[in-house]
């Protein structure tokens, strides 16, 4: 008589498909670079609030409630409500869609154009690279705060311009990681033998060469977006970036956090650790890509 | 040696000019707006064109782009910044009454960051994966993601409850009055040091790793005390370096953490002054000190890369 | 019998007690001479001639250094007595004033002060020469002219009888200059302080401080009693609370959040005084009548009708003192509209839902049932404009209608203000002398300076120039009142809130008490300090 042996614990999925696969992916990842991990959680954990804010906020961002004022934390408002009444845990989650928005659209207009420019830079070489290179070089003679402040006064303070100003310093770091990866990659045999065939330029650096910059592309991107996060924080916080009542976690620690310390303690505590969580979380996330997408460029750290 | 400074210096000047280029285009993108502002000040009253238009000549704006890039380039040199539009003074007098309070933090947070990141890193390194390694190895990654003025407030905040704090009404010059200037200033000097010494911190840990990680070395170190001083002292002098360079890149850190730091202490430094100037769209001044603080970012460069090379016997002087 | 000796020996008692108490109290009443007065201010003055500025940071400093023609009685508010007129009298007609001044003042630099000095500088004042601003000369409108028959008569001749004339004399701003200077160079007070005043400028540290020293040859003899005043230039509103929380400053003239003033009287306790003067300041909003849809009456009184004022007090009131909602005249002023009127008015009312109701059935009237969106220029400074800003926008939004709030720095929002750069402008409106309809209501005509908006009302306007010539006290309140009710029925101009002032000061700081404004009561010459 066969006996039966019980399986030890009930088997969800197959051992052979997908999911059982990925999860298994997942589980290694979570093992190996525990902070990568990490890193990951928080930056999906905000994307989820980013894009879902309007279902998992248990308030309006906007409501003003004069019975509310300054209440500290409770079971109805978890992280209590600021001067206004409006509740603190519902502008954190809402202020994660402006921070990642204003982050995303940033360092991804900064970074596409850094790496069109760092590709040009090195495709046409000669005059125009030399040219291109030493604007680069001025540009970064600039801390990423002061540019993006100068701008601001340039332009004025509103949403397209305060992406733009953090957009812009992005461009020459961009640049000239790029222009370095698109140099080797012009190198590259094939190019040569793409040209001796007669395809245009434009041809050329689409087929050949920027596909050897995606690489370097993303890790830029990824390890920027934390800065671009920071900096909209740091303008928002000097008044110069977003403006009342737009729920943006760097407004919410001045103005009114300050003032009301000692009152209300919590208005100052919560959005800067949301702040730091964010930045954290990707600069953990963009060092582990850059790791697993490079390990050329491993920094040991 | 020299031949290298030398070279170094003069790659400097074009950078400089190139610096100024960008400011003085990008300030100058919205014409007329300077004589506006002076003109409309706070009254609000209706403007006169006529006013307007002498004023603009006066100010030199109806002269082409090119030639006006020249005369404020040559006035720069000759340290004549212009008056600040919103305070009417000359601005390089509003420069040196903030610039020495700037100074001395920027001063005393880089090398207090430095002294005290570089045996934290050590010991971090020496005593690797224990519960040292981990303090010291969080407390850096929080130097690196909590934003300057985050610090800052929380240590207000811890001061305010706890000890009454208040800011203080007039600056004690470190000349002056040393113990009330380091009471004045000793929390915004932590404030911004912070990130500095999480980076050198985590810099200096990772290249004392890399040397305890070569065999003689780990021979070494289990040899004995002894030993161990000497091959912490090797492994100081391959950090040094690098921790130098640490600097170089972190001033641009350092200067935006002292804008914020300045604000939210509210301390009368070039940091807020660029804030309040920005605040009253008082452009002179701005472009001012946007080029003061790129020509220090350059200066601060160079005297890093020369030290580098100073330093390093292998850098080859191109 | 011996009821009445004990009764006589207790009223003995009493009496030497109340002898010796009242003797105490008469002593320590006694003004004691010396000590220097730290007061926290919030800023740099733009330039130093009171008659070319606007703002506070000239007014409370160099208040000091000057005496006026009259003034406000400092103990005897609203009382107007002389300060440098010894007296005057007024023509039948009333349309001739003719002020006699005190012998013998003399000013910082050792020259006499004459009706010369006094007529050259309401000349600039009132008929400001070629380069020189004078952004309150309106006010003096009814002026013909000024003369000077000897050096210690000055003649007003008026255009017309008007009621507020002496009110407008006595204006804090008005300060008294020397002629020989004026005569120089117009502008000259823009960097220089040289009055009559009981004190002089000693130091001006840009940034830092202002010290004023006891002028030793005051005219009026005895004063004043301190030594001198360094005024702190103490920029954020935090740090300016926090030094007198320290005891590192005695007093902050303009004034504090609630905020501030809870944390300073739970440090402090009885060592400061908290006053609540009054109301010198109004926040409201202007239109620019020429936009759409700002040109639809019903749209204005549906952005009014929107707005839950009394709850807006509430919220704001611990944030920002903004607690009383009114119309364009101070609450507290004869002249001001009771609550009862108030209630009537577009936005007063207290049933807020019906309110509402109506408010969305004037726009869907108007044809904009589904709201529409707009900008509300304002001011980025924290209190009150950016919380202001915030409640309305949120307020409107129930409505339907969407603002965007934009933030100017205050040089910018000056300019968009002044060139109409606007379609909704969150506007500081305020009094600065006793609540005089003539300085208050002037905003309000056609072609008034600081008529944002725009707009014109000839109903508004004539019932201005009626109450402007108005002798009869009575008469003058109904006119006023009036001229306020067609401004709010019509909803040109929204008013929305009155900001009451908290004045802190030292329990050292005697002789001294707030006026509404913070402007007045500044020139602190028989202010004295007590030992703790």
């Amino acid at each position: 008589m066969a006996i039966a042996t019980p399986r030890p614990y009930p088997v969800v999925v197959g051992h052979d498909s997908a999911l059982y696969r990925i999860w298994v992916a997942i589980w290694k990842f979570v093992r190996t670079k525990p902070l990568g991990a990490a890193g990951a959680a928080i930056v999906i954990a905000m994307a989820f609030a980013a894009i879902f804010a309007d279902f998992l906020a248990p308030y309006d961002a906007y409501e003003l409630n004069q019975r509310l004022q300054f209440k500290a934390p409770t079971l109805t408002h978890w992280l209590g409500t600021d001067e206004f009444g409006r509740d603190v845990l519902t502008r954190l989650i809402y202020g994660a869609r402006i921070a990642l928005f204003i982050g995303l659209a940033s360092s991804f207009i900064g970074a596409t154009g850094g790496a069109i420019l760092g590709v040009i830079s090195a495709y046409l070489g000669g005059k125009t690279d030399l040219w291109l290179q030493r604007v680069m070089d001025i540009l970064l003679a600039f801390p990423l705060l002061i540019l993006a402040l100068a701008i601001v006064t340039v332009l004025g303070r509103s949403l397209p311009n305060l992406i733009l100003a953090i957009a812009i310093p992005v461009i020459p770091r961009t640049a000239r990681i790029v222009r370095s990866s698109a140099l080797s990659a012009k190198e590259n045999v094939y190019v040569e033998a793409a040209r001796a065939v007669g395809s245009t330029h434009i041809r050329v650096m689409f087929h050949h060469i920027v596909p050897n910059i995606m690489a370097p592309y993303l890790i830029v991107l990824t390890a920027q977006l934390g800065g671009a996060i920071l900096t909209e924080a740091s303008l928002s916080f000097l008044g110069l970036g977003t403006a009342e009542p737009t729920p943006s976690w760097g407004l919410m620690l001045s103005g009114g956090a300050p003032m009301y310390a000692e009152k209300a303690p919590w208005l100052a505590i919560f959005p800067g650790l949301v702040i730091s969580l964010a930045v954290f979380g990707f600069n953990l996330f963009g060092d582990s890509l850059r790791d697993a997408l490079d390990p050329k460029l491993r920094h040991r750290s | 040696m020299w031949q290298y400074i030398v070279k170094r210096l003069l790659l400097m000047i074009p950078t400089l000019i190139g610096a100024a280029l960008v400011i003085f285009l990008l300030m100058n993108i919205i014409p007329g707006d300077v004589a506006l502002l002076i003109i409309g000040g706070d009254q609000g009253g209706d403007i006169n064109p006529r006013e307007l238009a002498k004023l603009r000549t006066q100010l030199g704006l109806d002269r082409p782009l090119y030639e006006q890039f020249l005369t404020w380039l040559w006035s720069v040199v000759r340290l004549d910044f212009g008056k600040s539009l919103w305070t009417g003074a000359p601005i390089l007098e509003e420069i040196m009454i903030r610039l020495p309070l700037t100074l001395e933090i920027a001063i005393f947070a880089t090398i207090i960051s430095t002294i005290i990141a570089i045996p934290l890193g050590t010991l971090a390194a020496v005593r690797q994966d224990t519960w040292v390694d981990y303090v010291v190895r969080v407390i850096s990654i929080g130097g690196l993601a909590i934003p300057a003025f985050w610090t800052g407030i929380l240590i207000i905040l811890f001061l305010v409850i706890y000890f009454e704090w208040g800011p203080p009404l007039e600056y004690a010059s470190i000349f002056q009055d040393p113990w009330e200037n380091f009471k004045q200033l000793v929390w915004p000097i932590v404030t911004v040091g912070y990130r500095n010494a999480a980076v050198a911190a985590r810099m200096t840990r990772s290249t004392v790793l890399e040397t305890m990680r070569e065999d003689y070395i780990r021979t070494a170190w289990a040899k004995g005390l002894q030993e161990r001083v000497v091959v912490v002292k090797h492994a100081l002098k391959n950090a040094f370096l690098p921790v130098i360079t640490i600097i170089g890149t972190e001033i641009a850190f350092l200067i935006g953490g002292l804008v914020v730091t300045e604000t939210v202490f509210t301390l009368n430094g070039l940091g807020r002054f660029m804030v309040d100037a920005i605040a009253h769209r008082d452009i002179p001044v701005v472009q001012t000190l946007v080029l003061f603080i790129a020509f220090s970012f350059v200066f601060v460069n160079l005297i890093v890369d020369l030290l580098y090379a100073w330093f390093d016997p292998r850098i080859s002087y191109r | 019998m011996r009821g009445l000796k004990i009764g006589g020996l207790l009223l003995a008692i009493v009496m030497l007690v109340g002898l010796w108490g009242g003797a105490a109290a008469l002593a320590e009443e006694k003004p004691r001479r010396g000590g220097m007065l730290r007061v926290a201010i919030a800023g740099d003055p733009p330039s130093l001639d009171m008659h070319q500025e606007q703002t506070f940071l000239v007014t409370i400093p160099f208040s000091t250094v000057y005496n006026t023609l009259v003034m406000f009685d400092p103990h005897g508010y609203p009382n107007i007595i002389g300060d440098l007129a010894k007296s005057w009298t007024v023509s039948d007609d009333k349309k001739t004033w003719t002020f006699t001044l005190h012998q013998g003042v003399t000013f910082h630099d050792g020259s006499d002060l004459t009706s010369a000095d006094i007529k050259a500088s309401w000349d600039k004042i009132i008929t400001p020469p070629e380069g020189v601003v004078s952004p309150r000369k309106s006010l003096y409108q009814m002026v013909q002219s000024i003369e000077a028959p000897d050096p210690s008569t000055v003649v007003f001749r008026l255009h017309y009888a008007s009621p507020s004339f002496l009110s407008m004399l006595a204006h804090p701003a008005n300060f008294m200059y020397a002629k020989k200077y004026l005569d120089q160079d117009p502008n000259y007070y823009k960097q220089h302080a040289m009055g009559s005043g009981p004190f002089k400028l000693k130091e001006y540290v840009r940034g830092a401080s202002i010290e004023m020293e006891r002028n030793q040859k005051y005219w009026k003899q005895g004063l004043p009693y301190m030594d001198g005043i360094k005024y702190y230039i103490i920029k954020d509103d935090g740090a300016r609370a926090k030094a007198i929380r320290a005891d590192r400053a005695d007093v902050e003239f303009r004034g504090f959040a609630p905020a501030e003033v809870e944390g300073i009287t739970s440090q402090m306790g009885n060592k400061v005084t908290v006053a609540y003067p009054g109301q010198p300041a109004h926040w409201g909003i202007a239109f620019n009548v020429d936009k759409k849809p700002f040109d639809d009456e019903r749209v204005r009184k549906a952005m009014s009708l929107a707005l839950d004022r009394y709850d807006m007090a509430k919220t704001l009131a611990p944030l920002t003192s903004l607690d009383i909602p009114g119309g364009p005249i101070p609450p507290s002023a004869p002249w001001a509209l009771s609550p009862e009127e108030l209630q009537e008015l577009p936005g007063f009312g207290k049933d807020h839902e019906a309110n509402l109701k109506e408010a969305k059935r004037l726009l869907a009237e108007a044809g904009y049932a589904n709201g529409f969106k707009t900008v509300l220029t304002n001011r980025s400074i924290k209190l009150p404009y950016i919380d202001m800003g915030v409640y309305l926008l949120s307020a409107w939004k129930k409505v339907g209608i969407e603002a965007e709030h934009r933030l100017e720095e205050s040089a910018t929002w000056s300019k968009s203000r002044a060139s109409r750069d606007f379609e909704l402008l969150l506007d500081p409106m305020g009094t600065s002398a006793v609540a005089d309809p003539d300085e208050l209501l002037v905003k309000y005509i056609t072609g008034g300076s600081e008529n944002w908006g725009r707009f014109s009302d000839p109903v508004v306007d004539k019932l201005f120039e009626q109450q402007k010539v108005e002798l009869d006290e009575q008469k003058r309140i109904q006119l006023a009142r009036d001229m306020q009710k067609e401004i709010m029925k019509k909803s040109w101009w929204l008013p929305v809130l009155w900001w009451s002032r908290a004045e802190v000061r030292s329990a050292k700081i005697r002789n001294y008490e707030p006026m509404p404004n913070h402007w007045m009561n500044r020139r602190l010459e028989d202010v004295w300090l007590a030992e703790k």
